[in-house]
């Protein structure tokens, strides 16, 4: 009985052990961070080849903001004093930062420092925090540029309606001077703007899915005629397919009609899609969960049952 | 959004909305879509003879940009080119603040025969601004599609009344999606001070153009900008007091007007399982006060609020926003299996309220504007678990796993273990 169980004892070790190099194997591939989505959303030489000419022109309110691809970098020369717009799209679990670079108009026409911002927006139009850049910066009289940034939360694929939080959809970012001498008003500037987004990973892959992302609306309102009887209620079916129809088309519509880039209703899905796809080290981690308590739930029996064939 | 992109006669009702939810695509690009119009106003007052502008007269540097942009105007757009102070040299002020006319008609552009018009200029008279700005908006007609001015000026309104601020935003109340965007030939400080009062109350912008080139590729860009432009306006709604007498929308845009301090309300009739997404922009279409807010509130019929967006902020902004959305739980409760017909429908009511406020001095009618946009979609069936598909991550969870699995592997090595002595024993 006693040399059984020491045998029993090795074997276990040994399933141990086992256990052991096998979790490490699956963290390690965890950790290097070797995940199909962050291959598939990073925007690789792929962007490069057909890749339509940035816009060169910006949106002056948020029905008119230009759209941008990730990626893409849009210029706009401007009067100091304008409001510029423009919108790009940010899919869930991305993290996007928007970097923009304004050239001033030469120190000699100026008359004093000036204060810039970039203030971002989701497709809401409610403002999103920047969790980290510079996202005002006061430029000297003597400056000849101020680069500013942001960087968003990482964008959830679902939230409450009572939350604030990121979600899938449109981002407006306006750019414009807060604080400038008045006597500058109207001068030439140049600005350049680009939106990025990392993968935030797997310790931030959330669950849920919108029923569509949060895309500005394009189309002209109506309203109900007051005299009208039971026909006055919205219907529904009709009004989801025109909503669905809409979110579907967008990027066939982007790419396809030839429209104009700078036109709101262009904004393209992200490299990764609205939603990021299904894939997040998560799956790795709890795998390897699955496997370590296989593992030791084989290790545990063999433990306690003893040999296999006692008494031999 | 192409299926979208309806031709929307005025305030289209639902029915004409929705049976046409989903044209085809040729159908959306179709000729019906009114041409963008714009207008360029260009001051021939007598101070335009000042030579200034790369060495130039402002004259001079002003035909040489129209006819650099008349080469380059987009198909589409249709430009028209008035004039002030251009026919009037003489000193009686009341004839010469009426001294505006149309040089060339808003229409598809003939090359030729604009660039002929505008060479003729000659510097001449006073300064109507706002009597121009009135004459443009006529020129530019009433009806759908981008309508822009483009005002080239080297000097401040030199007729007094109307105020040509006052006469901007005038227009831009009528709801006729009208822009003024201003272009100033010389940095004093009076003219600066009222394009930009101009641009602000309409939405558009103040250069000041310090050489042909700029003036030149400035006008091409506001020109470009119409052609550019969505191609919906936004129809124009006048919210109510209180919930029970608002407007009913429909899914969209929509424009209105609004007063410091004072409440909209706006209603939705939504069905079980749709969620309502609004946004507004409150914009600041005048000199107001520092501090400044937005509020949107979601109500229902009885009073409870269901959600709200706000935002605040301070120092110079151009508008201020704020965006909201709101489910309705899906039912499945008998009642309304009972009912063959449609499920009834909710309403929700969405009040819009600014915390704008400006020195006394300021004009608070008519009130800034609004722009609305409502949207309908499907609302989520239930709300998710917050980790991905519901799996973990990290070291605890390894570590728990595993621990599990070694208690649940000894607990059935020693029932195993067990059965083996029982049955040995029998």
């Amino acid at each position: 009985m006693r040399t059984a169980h020491t045998a029993s004892a090795a074997r276990a070790a040994r399933a141990a052990a086992a256990a052991g190099l096998a979790a490490a194997a699956l963290a390690g591939t965890v950790l290097l961070g070797a995940s199909p989505a962050a291959a598939d959303g990073s925007p690789g030489p792929s962007a490069g080849a057909e890749e339509e000419a940035a816009p060169t022109e910006a949106g002056t309110t948020f029905r008119t903001a230009t759209a941008i691809r990730q990626e893409q970098r849009a210029t706009a020369a401007a009067s100091l004093g304008d409001y510029l717009y423009w919108t790009f799209p940010a899919g869930a679990g991305q993290r996007p930062t928007v970097r923009a670079t304004v050239t001033l108009p030469p120190a000699a026409s100026r008359h004093g420092s000036s204060t810039w911002q970039l203030d971002l927006f989701d497709g809401l139009r409610r403002r999103q925090a920047c969790a980290s850049g510079d996202s005002t910066k006061r430029a000297s009289a003597d400056a000849e540029s101020v680069t500013l940034s942001c960087t968003l939360r990482t964008v959830r694929p679902w939230s409450e309606a009572w939350s604030n939080d990121p979600l899938p959809g449109a981002y407006y970012l306006r750019l414009t001077a807060v604080d400038l001498p008045e006597r500058d008003l109207g001068l030439p500037v140049g600005a350049e703007v680009e939106a990025t987004a990392r993968d935030a990973g797997g310790a931030q892959a959330h669950g849920g899915e919108l029923t569509a992302p949060l895309l500005p609306v394009t189309r002209a309102g109506g309203i109900v005629d007051p005299s009208g009887t039971g026909a006055s209620a919205p219907d529904a079916d009709e009004a989801e397919d025109a909503d669905e129809a809409a979110d579907g088309d967008e990027a066939e519509d982007a790419a396809g009609d030839g429209r104009a880039p700078s036109q709101p209703a262009a904004l393209a899905e992200p490299d990764g899609g609205w939603y990021g796809g299904w894939w997040s080290d998560r799956w790795a981690w709890t795998a390897a969960g699955g496997v370590l308590a296989a593992l030791a739930g084989v290790a545990g029996h063999t433990l306690a049952r003893g040999p296999r064939r006692p008494g031999a | 959004m192409t299926t979208t992109r309806r031709l929307a006669a005025g305030l289209c009702v639902l029915l004409a909305c929705l049976s046409t939810s989903a044209p085809p695509a040729s159908a959306a690009d179709g000729p019906e879509q009114a041409p963008p119009r714009v207008e360029l106003v260009l001051d021939v007052s007598g101070s335009m003879r000042a030579r200034d502008i790369d060495g130039g007269s402002r004259m001079a540097a002003a035909k040489k940009a129209f006819n650099e942009v008349i080469d380059a105007v987009p198909e589409e757009v249709h430009l028209g080119i008035r004039t002030l102070g251009a026919t009037y040299p003489g000193e009686d002020k009341r004839t010469g603040c009426r001294d505006s006319e149309q040089l060339y008609p808003v229409g598809p552009v003939d090359r030729t025969e604009a660039k002929t018009a505008v060479a003729t200029l000659a510097p001449t008279g006073w300064t109507p601004i706002g009597y121009a700005l009135r004459g443009a908006d006529a020129d530019l007609g009433t009806g759908e599609g981008t309508r822009r001015i483009v005002l080239i000026t080297d000097g401040e309104d030199s007729c007094g009344l109307p105020d040509p601020c006052d006469v901007a935003r005038e227009l831009a109340a009528k709801g006729t999606h009208l822009v003024v965007d201003t272009l100033g030939l010389t940095l004093d400080a009076k003219v600066r001070e009222q394009l930009s009062c101009i641009a602000e109350a309409t939405g558009g912008t103040y250069t000041a153009v310090q050489n042909t080139d700029q003036l030149a590729s400035r006008i091409k860009q506001l020109v470009r900008r119409a052609a550019d432009a969505p191609p919906e306006e936004p129809a124009a709604v006048e919210g109510a007091d209180r919930c029970a007498a608002a407007p009913v929308l429909t899914p969209g845009v929509y424009t209105d007007r609004q007063e410091f301090g004072q409440h909209r309300w706006y209603r939705l009739e939504l069905l079980p399982g749709q969620e309502v997404r609004a946004s507004v922009s409150v914009a600041a279409d005048r000199a107001v006060n520092r501090d400044y807010g937005v509020l949107l509130r979601a109500v229902d019929a009885r009073g409870r609020e269901l959600v709200r967006g706000t935002d605040a902020g301070g120092g110079r902004t151009d508008a201020v926003s704020a965006g909201l959305r709101y489910p309705l739980a899906a039912r499945d409760d008998v009642d309304l299996d009972d009912e063959e017909l449609k499920p009834a429908t909710t309403a929700v009511c969405l009040e819009v309220s600014n915390s704008f406020s400006a020195p006394a001095s300021v004009k608070r009618t008519p009130g800034m504007p609004v722009e609305l946009s409502v949207d309908v979609v499907k609302s989520p069936d239930r709300a998710y678990d917050t980790a991905a598909f519901g799996l973990g991550r990290g070291w605890v969870l390894l570590g728990v796993l595993t621990l599990v699995g070694l208690l649940a592997g000894l607990l059935w090595g020693w029932v195993s273990r067990w059965r083996i002595t029982v049955r040995r024993t029998n």
